[in-house]
Parts: structure tokens; C-alpha cells; sequence
């Protein structure tokens, strides 16, 4: 159940670059114990999105606090796994997780101790010592999980954390996941996949860098009368695309 | 955790991931290890095998001419020359084709006019045997010449020794500079030159993949989500491409002194004459260019939004270091213009020049560590610049 406090608050967030408009007036709320899937076609937004949430990127105007502060003040209680997995190839698995717990300032033993259960669980145990250059895009995607979660972050970012595993392997990501969730992290997963984002509790549809739906899944679905998630997208990115086409020949 | 114990584990981190590729360790560290070791052995091996080679080749010598004297002949023949008499032509087709075709190496033409002898050789100046052969001709023509000066001069009733040598150069006159002085003066000539070639060229992939690299990989937005300050970052980085760069001069330096210390022969170079300040100048001196290239390098590379595009900019751009390491190497030392010392790139490495030589010139060396110091902390602030910028992670969707 979420907090009466959100995680994070974003406040009519928008985001340029140069003439390119990528996020434009976002307001949201981000809490513990929910995930939220943040669903989106390519240039949606979501990336960027998800870069503000990790404080790499500063919205152009509005502003995206963290519980109490600037989101970049609190990185340490954000873990962030991106799309591309940016793990170093010629260090194992384990001195790449080791390299961000210590700019965390985690002890090598604990940061080792978590690592090693939480590779159980994905199924990546033996894989720890190993050299990532030789890994399959499922163990690097596991690998960078492990690395966003070893200082134990009250939020946790996922740029499509399922893409490339195995039926297994992303039916026991989801489960760690669901396992953050009720243990009162909050975590936002970015995917295209929308049977994965049903798992989650909340979903934030962005279509040209708008949110153009914010809720529970099943409330979404019974007030836009979808079937499913993907109904909802289709439906609401529709909606969407009429309003802007409308909204521009109003302006012509 | 403190800002110095994150910069040491991204430089650790680095570090690590560099010294894991085989080619690193190839180009970075045996490389300049034996650099030195191998040019001290190999090139005089390789050197003195051709010039035995060539010595002992017989060439082959046209002398055309009636008045050919006989014991010029004998003195050719001595050099390994297979002489060929031949009588005086005006037309020289026929002879320079057999030269150009390799069947005569060259073509001497003598001709007496009066109590001159005029001499008119035709030789291939691309063809090392043609050239060697003129050289034999020559040593020849120069060595019967001075029999035929001394034998007019007797002739004449002069004593000869006195008449052709009448300047004496003591023996015993003496060059006022060590040994150990002079050794470094040679080094001076090269050291800060080769210095500079390494410095520029062994930073330039580091700095790519550090910057560039990570961008391309995907590592670097990794990296910007960690609890570091950007300048942090870049400190780490910094400091690895230093290290790396300094190991490699260190090994350049260490196999130098090897092959001076254990391989030169009593001919060439040995160990220079510095004393402990200017050893240790010499040492900041290093550091500094060291370090002052790699944040300029890094700098330049953080700009660049591809491997390829960072590769295209710092290849040119290091000419903007070699092109004045060149131009320290003609600069006089002999009462140098302090300005020089301000120069980029021109004032640390005249530093170098004038340590080598053990000269410990206050002035200058206030003028060269202020203003190096100055040029790395702008070219740091440069670097720090470009690696705020936010655009450092691009593709937003």
C-alpha cells in the first residue's frame, strides 16, 4: 500500500533538447510499495523520463523531488539499471557489482553477501567470477540488476529489465521484483512488453512526451473500457494523436 | 565516503579493465620497455651487417681516359673495385644506360690538361651500389691525390710536411664539458622529442575509450547514476589515463638508462651527468607534460560523441604537441629568451633541454611550473565543462 508520502513527486516536469520537446508537463507521483510500469511507443519519453528520476538529466522546467529534496541530492537511495545493461565486459560480474557498491560505499563483504543471494535467485550464482564478455544478454541483464540493487535503493529504475531472458529467467526477475515491492521499495519499469507491465500495480502511459494516463491498471482499464493493457495504449495513444492533430489545426 | 577514495576506485576501476586486453599490456608496457633495448641492439646489428655487406661487394668501374695513372688504378682495386679501362668518348649513352641497367655501378672519365687532371665521374645516386662506388672513387681520388700534392711538392725542393700542413691542432687540447655533461647534451637532442611522440600517442586511446568509449558502450550512464560528482568522474579518469601514460614513459625511461648503462658501446651514449635538483625538476617536468597532455586529450574527448569522431579530432590535434616539440629541438640554449618558458607544450619541454645539460635556472623554472600548471588546470576546467554537459548521455526517447 502506498504511503501517504510519495517517493518522488514530479511537478509539471518537461524536458527539452535544442527544438526537440521530450517530455512536456509530467505530473506524477512515484511511491513505496507500488511498481509502476511506464509504458510508451519508441520517443514516448520514458528514457528520458526514467534519466530525470536517476538525476542524470535536470528537467528544463518543473521540478522532480525526492520525498524530501532534489532528486540528483539522492542517488545513494536510487539504484538504476539501464537499457543497455553498461557493464564493463573484461571484469566479472562481481567486480563490476563490487565497482558501484564501493561509489556507494558499500563493504566489499556485504556488497559480496547480497550479491551472492541475489544471484541465486535470478540464477546466476556460478556466472558471479566470471568474465561478463562471455555472457548471454540474459546474464548481463541479471548481472545489472544485481548491481542496481546491491546497496539496497528505496527506488528502484528498470529500462525493460525482461528483454532477452528466458520464459525462467523473466519469471524470476518478475518475482524479485514483486518480492521489492512488499518489502517497500518502489520501483518503475520502463517496457514495451505490456503483459510484464500487468504484473505491476500502476501504469504511466507516455505517447510524444506526455502522460497521457496515470493509474491503478484496473481502474485504467474499466474507466478507458479496455480489455487489457494493450487495448488501453492503443486506445489512449489514438485519443492522443487526434487531440494534438486537432489542437495544431486550431492553431493554424 | 570521501571524494579521494571514490576518484582511487574509478581509477582502480580503469585501470583494471585497461590492463585486461593483451594489446594493452603489448603496446603499453613492452613496447617502450624494449623500445630502447632493441634500437641499441638491433640498429647497430642491422647497420654494420649492410656496411659489411656493401664493403665486400665488388663494384664495378668504367675508367675511361689515355692518361689513366697506373698507381690510381692499384688504389682502386684495393677498395674491392673491378676496374674496367676503357678510352675517352664524348658521347656517354651507351655508358649511362649501363649504369641505370646495374651492368657498370659508375663511370670515370680522366683526362690530363696539362698538369691538371680533370675527372668527371657518372654515378646512380638511388642505387646504394652506385653510390658506394662513387664513394670508393673518391676515397681513391682523394688518397692518390695527396701522394701525387706531396710528390710535386718535394719535386720543387719544399719540404712537404711543412708546405701542405702548416697548422697543428694540439693534441692535447680538451673539451671543458664531462663526459657525463657532454651524454647529456646528446640525450637533450632527443629525449624531449621521443618524450612527446609517446606522451601523445599512448594517451590518445585511453582517453577515447575512458570518454568516447563509455558513451558508445552504454557504461558511462551507468557510471552518471552512482552517488559521484561529475568532476569526481573525471578525476578518476584522469588519473588512470596518468598512470597510464606515466608507466609507459617510466618504461621508456628505465629501458633508455638499460641500454646505456649495459648496451651502448664506448662510442655511443652513456649515462648523462644531472644532479639530484635537476633529476628531481626533471622528474616534475615529466609529470607535468604528462599530465597536462592527458587532460587536454581528455578533454577533446569528452567532446566527441563517438569513438570515430574522437579518434578523428585527437589525431590531428596531437600535431598541436609534436609540431612544437619539434621546434624546441632548434631553439639555442645558449642564452634563451625567458619567454620561451611560457610557451605551451615549447616551456616544459625546453625545461627538459636544459635540465639534461644540469641547469637549474630559477626563473625559468618558476616560469615553466607556473604556467604549466596553469594550461592543465584549463584544460581540466575545459574537460570538467564538457563532461557537465547533459547531452554526455544522449538518445532520449
Amino acid at each position: 500500500m502506498p504511503d501517504e508520502l510519495p517517493l518522488v513527486t514530479l511537478d509539471k516536469v518537461s524536458k527539452q533538447f535544442g527544438d526537440v520537446h521530450a517530455l512536456d508537463g509530467v505530473t506524477a507521483r512515484i511511491d513505496r510499495h507500488t511498481s509502476t510500469a511506464l509504458i510508451g511507443g519508441n520517443g514516448a519519453g520514458k528514457t528520458t523520463l526514467l534519466r530525470i528520476l536517476a538525476g542524470v538529466y535536470r528537467p528544463s522546467e518543473g521540478s522532480a523531488t525526492f520525498a524530501d529534496g532534489d532528486l540528483t541530492l539522492h542517488r545513494r537511495r536510487i539504484g538504476v539499471m539501464t537499457e543497455s545493461t553498461g557493464l564493463h565486459l573484461r571484469l566479472t560480474a562481481w567486480e563490476n557489482i563490487r565497482f558501484h557498491a564501493r561509489l556507494f560505499g558499500i563493504d566489499d563483504g556485504l556488497a559480496r553477501s547480497r550479491s551472492e543471494s541475489l544471484a541465486l535467485r535470478l540464477g546466476l550464482g556460478a556466472a558471479l567470477d566470471r568474465r561478463t564478455e562471455g555472457f548471454s544478454r540474459g546474464m548481463r541483464q541479471k548481472t545489472a540488476l544485481i548491481r542496481s540493487l546491491v546497496h539496497e535503493p528505496e527506488l528502484l529504475l528498470l529500462d525493460e529489465p525482461t528483454a532477452g531472458l528466458d520464459i525462467t529467467s523473466a519469471r524470476a526477475v518478475r518475482a524479485l521484483i514483486e518480492s521489492l515491492v512488499e518489502e517497500g521499495r518502489g520501483v518503475v519499469w520502463s517496457t514495451h512488453d505490456l503483459t510484464a507491465a500487468t504484473v505491476c500495480d500502476r501504469a504511466m502511459v507516455m505517447h510524444n512526451g506526455q502522460l497521457v494516463a496515470d493509474g491503478q491498471v484496473g481502474a485504467l482499464l474499466v474507466e478507458h473500457d479496455a480489455q487489457d493493457l494493450e487495448a488501453l495504449y492503443l486506445r489512449l495513444t489514438k485519443e492522443a494523436t487526434r487531440e494534438f492533430k486537432a489542437g495544431m489545426e486550431a492553431l493554424s | 565516503m570521501s571524494s579521494m577514495k571514490r576518484i582511487t576506485t574509478i581509477a582502480q576501476r580503469e585501470l583494471v579493465d585497461f590492463a585486461r586486453d593483451w594489446r594493452t599490456i603489448l603496446t603499453m608496457v613492452l613496447v617502450p620497455l624494449l623500445l630502447f633495448p632493441l634500437l641499441f641492439i638491433g640498429l647497430p646489428l642491422v647497420i654494420g651487417g649492410e656496411a659489411q655487406e656493401l664493403a665486400a661487394t665488388e663494384v664495378k668501374v668504367l675508367v675511361r681516359g689515355d692518361d689513366v695513372p697506373s698507381d690510381f688504378l692499384g688504389l682502386l682495386e684495393n677498395r674491392t673495385v673491378d676496374v674496367i679501362p676503357g678510352p675517352a668518348v664524348s658521347n656517354h649513352t651507351v655508358d649511362d644506360q649501363a649504369v641505370r641497367n646495374g651492368s657498370l655501378h659508375m663511370v670515370v672519365q680522366w683526362n690530363l690538361s696539362g698538369e691538371i687532371h680533370e675527372v668527371h665521374l657518372r654515378h646512380l645516386s638511388t642505387s646504394s651500389l652506385s653510390a658506394d662506388a662513387r664513394q670508393r672513387v673518391l676515397l681513391s681520388l682523394s688518397e692518390w691525390e695527396s701522394i701525387e700534392r706531396e710528390h710535386r711538392v718535394t719535386e720543387a725542393g719544399l719540404n712537404a710536411s711543412e708546405t701542405l700542413d702548416p697548422v697543428r691542432i694540439d693534441p692535447a687540447s680538451e673539451d671543458l664539458a664531462s663526459e657525463g655533461e657532454v651524454q647529456g647534451w646528446l640525450l637533450s637532442s632527443f629525449i624531449p622529442l621521443i618524450l612527446t611522440m609517446w606522451v601523445v600517442t599512448s594517451a590518445i586511446q585511453p582517453s577515447i575509450d575512458m570518454t568516447a568509449g563509455e558513451r558508445e558502450r552504454g557504461s558511462l550512464e551507468a557510471l552518471l547514476c552512482a552517488p559521484a560528482r561529475r568532476w569526481e568522474l573525471l578525476a578518476g579518469k584522469w588519473a588512470a589515463v596518468s598512470a597510464i601514460v606515466l608507466i609507459g614513459v617510466l618504461l621508456q625511461l628505465g629501458g633508455l638508462m638499460f641500454a646505456l648503462t649495459f648496451l651502448a658501446g664506448p662510442s655511443l651514449l652513456s649515462t648523462p651527468d644531472v644532479g639530484v635538483l635537476a633529476l628531481v625538476l626533471l622528474t616534475v617536468a615529466v609529470f607535468a607534460f604528462s599530465v597536462m597532455v592527458v587532460a587536454s586529450e581528455l578533454a577533446l574527448a569528452i567532446r566527441s560523441k563517438s569513438v570515430k569522431e574522437a579518434g578523428a579530432l585527437l589525431a590531428p590535434a596531437s600535431l598541436a604537441v609534436i609540431v612544437p616539440a619539434v621546434l624546441v629541438q632548434v631553439i639555442n640554449l645558449d642564452g634563451v629568451e625567458a619567454f620561451w618558458f611560457a610557451v605551451p607544450v615549447v616551456n616544459v619541454l625546453l625545461a627538459m633541454r636544459e635540465l639534461l645539460l644540469n641547469q637549474v635556472d630559477p626563473l625559468h623554472t618558476l616560469i615553466w611550473l607556473s604556467t604549466t600548471t596553469t594550461y592543465t588546470a584549463l584544460a581540466l576546467w575545459y574537460a570538467q565543462r564538457q563532461f557537465n554537459r547533459e547531452d554526455l548521455v544522449l538518445s532520449p526517447s
